[in-house]
């Protein structure tokens, strides 16, 4: 009796091995192969707010192209690994991988799978094949423009940045945000702390104590760059009375009354339109999603700014600073440095 | 003294508090001989339960009393583990740390519905003794959790040295067989160190996740409590080397953060509790073997 169950599951594995079998063999009975999506996160998706965006923006590209779509989530580097041989068996339309955790996954795997199509977001293996299309974002765009609230709203002129790490990446929400803010008030000044350790995306203790250390010199406005420490950092502004800068998503209502704006991350958006390119046959390459292409932004320009719960809604001049500002980055007018190229 | 430097005072007993309550608890169960390298996981199992317990009362110091509690508990597994069935305390210890990290992601889910970060206005976080009418500098603004920390320091050097049952525990560390020769419950002196060890992590967890910030996130002990096991192995098993130790590392964080703004690579700052603790380790041994060769 105890034997059923796996002579049943051997019974189905071998239909589906006969099945994988004739699709190779191409036969003109078989229907052509239906349009789907596979997405592979780096990490349980769970409240990953940039993540869920993630999978909003396949989802959403799925819907719209009559595809199917499956998630794979990955728990560490060996099942992103995992998961991304499981995905090329199924043999779908295009695989998805999410972050830089996939960098070396896809530096091999679509050598080795020529026929398949992949797409990295936000961030793009180093030697990229031409069935790899890869989604990056001009985060400094986005961290000018916060920059330019922070230099406007700043009345001590001392602004600050708590960074998880000191990485060249992660510059990009620094050196930028503080040119944003000289464009409007020169005398600003910028200074940048970390915040390390052996946890430094999730240690808020110690990205609290990071924003201490700058309000107590009187920085007043600190933009929040430490993933999961950023709670921390609206602590510390919360006592000290000062404001802080979400980031990736709309973080005001964390902390309501102390977020200025947050520094967004638009990757459904993106990531939307890198698969309906890749349906569409305009495979490979590395798409950039800046300012123009709305792949980044601040809550100051959405229309959902007076329900956004971020303060800035409250200085209309601030927005409309923004607003042009962004208009003249986009037609070209201001050109944001990007530290990554430094 | 200018207002900057007694912020980096207070900024050097903020780092320190969570360090030293579990460092208190991995001293005492040093003291009676077993090597208690379960802080880590404690610690956050105690911030986990404060914040539980908090966001459900409103209470902060229900939360204090319910991390208490829950890690007592916690540690119950390691010292029925250890004492009782005999295993190795090192591998139960271990087992713990790891349980510790997925049992509050898990619960976090569970109880809370997201993963990361868990903040809320319900969440109640303990007063600042400003707030309770005490506004001096340097404690000004900690949590009433910060001088109990320091008092008992000194309670548990005057009870290691002064009493009659701090004297037996340190004879039942110290010589094993001796003590049980001359009739005393060494298996329950274990018990009970162990369990109070629990009792001061879950402090030592409350006032990280209630008193030097008001929220939980995964993962958020990062190290603070490995950090009080080296303080544990640096003091000689004595309470004021202890808190010696402790502000060390306090000192080193610190003064890390601020000379990062000085200009320091984040790198080279982050890198100094190590150093120090690489140092103290080395110097210690030193003095050991001069002070053994001179006896």
């Amino acid at each position: 009796m105890r034997k059923t169950p796996t002579i049943a599951a051997v019974a189905l594995l071998l239909s589906l091995a006969a099945c994988g079998g004739g699709e190779t063999g191409g036969t003109a009975a078989e229907a052509p192969p239906a349009k789907s999506i596979i997405l592979i996160t780096p990490n349980p998706v769970g409240t990953n707010s940039f993540l869920q965006l993630g999978v909003k923006g396949a989802e959403a590209a799925a819907k719209e192209l009559g595809a199917s779509f499956k998630l794979y989530e990955s728990k560490d580097p060996t099942s992103i690994a995992q998961n991304v041989d499981a995905a090329v068996r199924a043999k779908p339309t295009v695989v998805v991988g999410i972050s830089f955790s996939f960098d070396d996954v896809f530096n091999t795997v679509p050598k080795a799978n020529p026929g398949q199509q992949f797409l990295q977001v936000d961030s793009c293996a180093k030697d990229q094949a031409p069935n790899l299309s890869c989604v990056s974002f001009k985060e400094h765009e986005a961290a000018y423009l916060a920059g330019v609230e922070a230099g406007l709203l700043s009345t001590s002129g001392q602004i600050g940045v708590v960074a998880a790490l000191d990485t060249p990446f992660i510059h990009r929400w620094i050196e930028p945000f503080f040119e944003g803010a000289k464009s409007v008030k020169p005398e600003s000044a910028g200074t940048p702390l970390y915040v390390g350790g052996s946890n430094p995306f999730s240690d808020p203790a110690r990205a609290k104590s990071q924003a201490q250390t700058l309000t107590g010199r009187g920085v007043d406005v600190i933009a929040a760059a430490a993933s999961g420490g950023n709670p921390g950092v609206f602590e510390a502004v919360a006592a000290s009375g000062g404001k802080a800068f979400g980031v990736d998503v709309n973080q005001c209502a964390l902390s309501p009354g102390n977020v200025i704006d947050n520094v967004l991350k638009n990757v459904d958006v993106a990531e939307n339109a890198a698969i309906k390119e890749i349906f569409n046959g305009k495979a490979g390459g590395v798409k950039v999603y800046g300012l123009a292409e709305g792949g980044v932004g601040v809550n100051a320009l959405g229309d959902d700014l007076a329900s956004s719960g971020c303060t800035v809604a409250a200085s209309p001049d601030v927005v409309a600073k923004v607003k042009q500002t962004r208009d003249d980055i986009v037609a070209g007018k201001i050109t944001v440095a990007d530290p990554l190229a430094g | 003294m200018n207002i900057f430097e007694w912020s980096f005072l207070s900024g050097v007993l903020t780092a320190t508090a969570p360090v030293l309550l579990a460092a208190l608890g991995g001293l005492l169960c040093q003291v009676a001989g077993v090597f208690n390298i379960a802080l880590e996981g404690q610690l956050l199992w105690g911030a986990f339960t404060a914040v539980v317990v908090s966001d459900a009362t409103g209470s902060a110091w229900a939360g204090v009393a319910g991390a208490i509690i829950a890690t007592v508990l916690f540690s119950g597994l390691l010292s029925g583990a250890s004492v009782r069935l005999k295993a190795d305390p090192i591998v139960v210890a271990v087992g713990l740390n790891l349980l510790a990290l997925g049992l509050t992601a898990f619960l976090m889910r569970q109880i809370f519905g997201s993963g990361g970060t868990y903040s809320s206005p319900d969440l109640a976080g303990l007063p600042t003794l400003a707030e309770l009418g005490l506004d001096i500098p340097v404690l000004g603004p900690q949590s009433p959790l910060v001088p109990l920390a320091l008092l008992l320091v000194v309670a548990m050097a005057w009870w290691l040295t002064r009493t009659r049952s701090g004297l037996r525990l340190r004879g039942a560390g110290q010589h094993l067989e001796a003590a049980e020769a001359v009739g005393l419950p060494v298996a329950a002196y274990r018990h009970g160190v162990t369990l109070a060890a629990g009792a001061l992590c879950g402090l030592a967890g409350a006032q990280l996740s209630l008193g030097n910030v008001t929220l939980f996130s995964e993962g958020m002990s990062a190290g603070r409590g490995w950090i009080a096991v080296v303080a544990v192995m640096l003091s000689s098993v004595l309470p004021y080397r202890l808190l010696l130790a402790c502000l060390l590392f306090g000192v080193a964080e610190a003064f890390g953060f601020r000379l990062q703004g000085a200009g320091l690579p984040q790198q080279a700052a982050d890198a100094a509790p190590y150093v120090i603790t690489l140092v103290a380790l080395v110097l210690a041994a030193v003095w050991r073997r001069r002070s053994h060769e001179h006896a």
